[in-house]
């Protein structure tokens, strides 16, 4: 087990929360190759490897009490990127897989709604916007391409899948309402 | 009225712009907004737009909604035929496949009955019958073919800015309404198939009999029969194999969209404070407590050796030489309850302090006079002489005298 390949490196990597994708080789290829043994060396240290079914790799995190800043932030981000897509009458993953993006052109402040919510969050001008990125390129969810121009990596289903777990939250809770009997 | 058929078709001839206009729009019309259609559509023969109304009214194109109303529609017939002229598509409902059902359910009871009672004149209007449904049936099938491939090309192509939301509702209802009932009405062992094979059977049966002597007729509508069963069904599968892939496409998007729209709902009606960690998407931080990382350890030792030395302080532990003057006074002060008890009565208090202790300064005086004036053990008045000066090693005070007595 311990001549796991890259071990160190891919460690290294998700510990810090970086999700492990196709455009991160060699590391890519050594989890989808051995994936099982590396989550049973993980899984001795308490850490859970994920599998994403878009095939991506990341350390499932803890709940912790201590939320970071950035995370409501990335959240508030990618939200509005959705509802522009939706607006627009695209495809979701076309809209976001599909495309590069430039960072002077995002729609984030381009309605007054959006500018309000991502001021919740400590967002207030494009600039803003830029260290969010660094961020999720820090967590392997984009990749710059230039100074302003970036694309969107695959790690970036997380977002769908809790755009899911959303929606079918609040298809349940209606659900449950529509069948509680009157009093 | 009868129209005649040169007429209405030299009219439409000339006025093939308005009558596309006209199909397009849909609904009830009034005079007024088809004058304005009839303008903005000019014929291909100069007239007067008074003239093209009449024409539409005359060759039944557009007919009054009921006798003697105002608004006028553009008759069903031709709207058919715009359709059909126009490659307009319109997609037979479900009810309407079951109409048809009904009828060839209706029309085989009839056929049985006549088969029976050996009618030959029954028998071949019902022959008739039967073969005028399937051939609607199998117009109904292409047209609702047709209808929702133009529907399907129409959404991937679409530029409009509709929302995906709206696109999927639409396409939900393309599913829902026609496909998958559709589907359940004409599969292998659905109502259609089973009054086919039942007509097909009464089919046969009037060929054995020899009640129809007709054999072309009876060969057409068996052939006919087994086309519509099979064109059914491979029209709706079809159809489902179109549509599925896109519907699932928008249902997923539109639960994305719906979940991304919830998320921010929330934060925009209740606040940051109260938006939870539900909407949020985590990502795993390590982080070692209690065991410090080598880059904390260097700093911490960084910190030590950088910091500029700075000499201990140093604590004298000799004894004092004299009493501190403090304590002196303290001293004094406790002890002059006891030296003043051999005196009492004490006339002039004051007056005895500065006698007894003339270096004691000012402060020390007024102390001392505090003291005993309050002590539990004395009593101090005031006496009825007049006021003095009482000298002290610094300066003087001017007081009246006070008398000390035990209690």
């Amino acid at each position: 087990m311990n001549s796991l390949p890259h071990l160190r490196d891919i460690f290294d990597r998700l510990k810090r929360g970086y999700h492990i994708s196709l455009d991160d080789e060699p590391e890519f290829s050594a989890l989808v190759a051995r994936f099982d043994e590396y989550a049973a060396w993980f899984d001795a240290l308490g850490l859970k490897l994920v599998r994403h079914e878009r095939e991506f790799f990341y350390f499932e995190p803890d709940n912790s009490e201590n939320v970071p800043d950035t995370l409501p932030r990335i959240a508030v981000f990618s939200y509005i990127l959705i509802d522009h897509a939706a607006n627009q009458g695209q495809p979701i993953e076309e809209f976001i897989f599909g495309q590069n993006f430039l960072l002077t052109a995002l729609p984030h402040f381009t309605l007054d709604r959006y500018t309000a919510l991502l001021r919740q969050v400590d967002v207030n001008e494009v600039k803003d916007l830029g260290t969010l990125l660094n961020h999720m390129e820090r967590i392997g969810w984009v990749r710059w391409l230039g100074e302003e121009e970036f694309r969107f990596l695959r790690p970036f289903h997380r977002v769908f899948s809790k755009c899911l777990e959303l929606a079918q939250t609040a298809q349940a809770t209606v659900t449950e309402a529509d069948l509680q009997l009157p009093a | 009225m009868k129209i005649n058929p040169q007429t209405f078709f030299n009219f439409c001839a000339t006025h093939s712009a308005l009558l596309r206009a006209l199909a397009d729009r849909g609904g009830e019309i009034s005079e007024a907004e088809a004058m304005r259609f009839i303008r903005a559509n000019p014929a291909t023969v100069e007239e007067l737009p008074e003239t093209a109304w009449r024409g539409l009214v005359r060759n039944q194109i557009l007919v009054p909604t009921e006798p003697g109303a105002q608004m006028h529609v553009l008759a069903e017939p031709v709207s058919r035929l715009l359709g059909y002229l126009f490659n307009d598509a319109n997609p037979a409902t479900p009810e309407m496949i079951q109409g048809y059902v009904l009828s060839l359910e209706t029309t085989g009871k009839r056929l049985t009955r006549a088969l029976d009672e050996e009618d030959v004149q029954q028998v071949k209007f019902a022959f008739e019958e039967i073969n005028q449904a399937l051939r609607r049936i199998h117009a109904d099938l292409d047209e609702t073919h047709s209808a929702i491939l133009t529907e399907l090309a129409h959404y991937k192509t679409e530029r409009a800015r509709v929302s995906v939301r709206e696109k999927f509702r639409r396409i939900l209802h393309w599913m829902e309404r026609y496909v998958e009932p559709m589907i359940e009405i004409v599969r292998v062992d659905g109502p259609l198939r089973a009054v086919l094979d039942e007509t097909e059977r009464l089919l046969r049966g009037a060929r054995e009999e020899a009640l129809f002597n007709d054999y072309s007729a009876l060969t057409l509508n068996q052939r006919f029969l087994r086309l519509v069963a099979a064109h059914a069904l491979r029209v709706f599968t079809q159809c489902r194999k179109e549509i599925q892939p896109l519907y699932e496409s928008l249902r997923q998007s539109s639960s994305i969209a719906e979940g991304a729209a919830r998320a921010l709902e929330k934060l925009q009606n209740e606040g940051l404070s109260r938006w939870g960690a539900e909407p949020l998407i985590g990502v795993c931080a390590l982080r070692f407590q209690n065991v410090p990382g080598d880059a904390g350890i260097g700093l911490a030792l960084r910190r030590v050796i950088e910091h500029p030395p700075e000499p201990p302080p140093v604590l004298e532990f000799a004894a004092e030489e004299s009493a501190p003057d403090a304590l002196v006074r303290r001293m004094w002060v406790d002890s002059l309850p006891e030296r003043v008890r051999p005196a009492l009565p004490v006339e002039d208090l004051l007056g005895w302090l500065v006698e007894e202790y003339p270096g004691k300064d000012t402060a020390q005086v007024l102390a001392g006079f505090t003291r005993l004036m309050f002590h539990s053990d004395f009593q101090a008045r005031f006496g009825d002489t007049l006021a003095r000066a009482y000298p002290t090693a610094d300066g003087a005070l001017q007081a009246s005298p006070v008398k000390l007595a035990s209690v």
